[in-house]
């Protein structure tokens, strides 16, 4: 059975309207301990602040929508658990728009640049296409990144160095394995500064989809020194 | 769940230890242990052995040489940052170690050196 507890919240709010630099605000919550971090957001914004910003669309963590920050850890607002003491604030390194919602014009920007859809050599015949059944599987589970963006929020090396972040890595990956792919995906996230990773694994441990983009990075570095990328080849 | 994946709580993704960020960290630390170490190596020397030196042949050297506490550090760091590293490149070259067995592995072989390193000095 659920317990009442007491939370107590701080949210980084910032306007850039209003604000001249962002600052932080405590609110004091009243719930229970099963509650999500996203109960305690709305629970703020429906009884203590209407004005506070923040996005969420499917609540059970397949759109990625919600992603902020827990006390430093990037994490999937709907999932995870409240705390008694807990800072919350918007995903890094993104742009604020407003308190809680950052800025995924480039985020966008840099998936269109990527192109991940199939370049094909030839045109598409339609109709299906055969495809073994492991490998689409693979891919299959290789295509259920969220782009919540947890990784690259988690990211050292996204931080320390031009690199674009893990989820870019393993959609690049995901184009690679795929059978009707024949971009040069190895050079593209050569570009990306894959490179750059450090290989600490924090995306693996950090993503809600049970993905690993070191792995997909580790693939690609492995493919630098013996050559091919396509399994199925 | 891929193969590097691991099965976690995922509501409480904030509360456990961050393993990639405390093992980069340690990683950088103990190469800078490892540098600061060759570095002071190669000055001591050059105090006790080289004669223009002779005079600053600082006593306590020998002192700060015989902690069991700096030779157990030294140790961990070398034997941490090159487990850490060869799993870095067996991870590039196709052999996958799950990051948090990885990680308690190489924590506890490195502590093992350091633990010798210790019993040494107690004469175990």
């Amino acid at each position: 059975m659920p317990t009442d507890i007491k939370m107590r919240a701080e949210i980084r709010r910032y306007d850039p309207g209003v604000d001249a630099e962002p600052h932080y605000e405590t609110f004091e919550v009243a719930g229970q301990d099963n509650w999500r971090i996203l109960d305690v957001i709305r629970s703020i914004y429906e009884r203590q602040a209407g004005d506070l910003a923040y996005q969420f669309a499917c609540r059970v963590g397949r759109c990625g929508t919600c992603a902020v920050k827990v006390n430093g850890v990037p994490v999937l607002a709907c999932q995870e658990r409240c705390k008694p003491e807990m800072r919350i604030e918007p995903l890094t390194p993104f742009p604020v728009l407003r308190d809680l919602v950052v800025d995924r014009t480039e985020i966008e920007a840099r998936y269109e640049q990527h192109a991940y859809a199939p370049q094909r050599k030839t045109e598409y015949a339609g109709g299906p296409e055969a495809i073994d059944v492991k490998l689409a599987e693979h891919l299959c589970h290789m295509g259920s990144c969220l782009a919540c963006m947890v990784c690259v929020s988690g990211c050292p090396a996204v931080e320390e160095r031009a690199f674009d972040g893990p989820a870019f890595m393993l959609k690049l990956r995901h184009m690679a394995e795929h059978p009707a792919d024949s971009g040069n995906r190895l050079e593209q996230a050569i570009d990306a500064g894959m490179l750059e990773c450090f290989g600490c694994d924090l995306c693996t441990q950090l993503c809600p989809a049970d993905l690993s983009p070191a792995q997909a990075i580790r693939e690609f570095r492995r493919d630098m020194i013996f050559g091919g990328s396509k399994k199925h080849e | 769940m891929s193969k590097a994946t691991l099965p976690r709580n995922t509501t409480r993704q904030a509360e456990g230890m961050q393993y990639g960020d405390v093992a980069r960290t340690l990683h950088r630390f103990s190469g800078a242990v490892i540098i600061a170490f060759v570095l002071v190596h190669v000055i001591v020397q050059a105090v006790r052995h080289v004669p223009v030196f002779a005079a600053a042949n600082a006593p306590w050297l020998k002192t700060v040489q015989e902690q069991n506490w700096v030779h157990a550090i030294l140790f961990f760091c070398i034997a941490f940052h090159t487990l850490y590293g060869l799993k870095l490149l067996a991870g590039e070259l196709g052999f996958t170690i799950r990051y948090q067995t990885a990680f308690w592995g190489i924590v506890g072989v490195s502590s093992l050196f350091a633990l010798r390193e210790m019993l040494r000095y107690a004469g175990i």
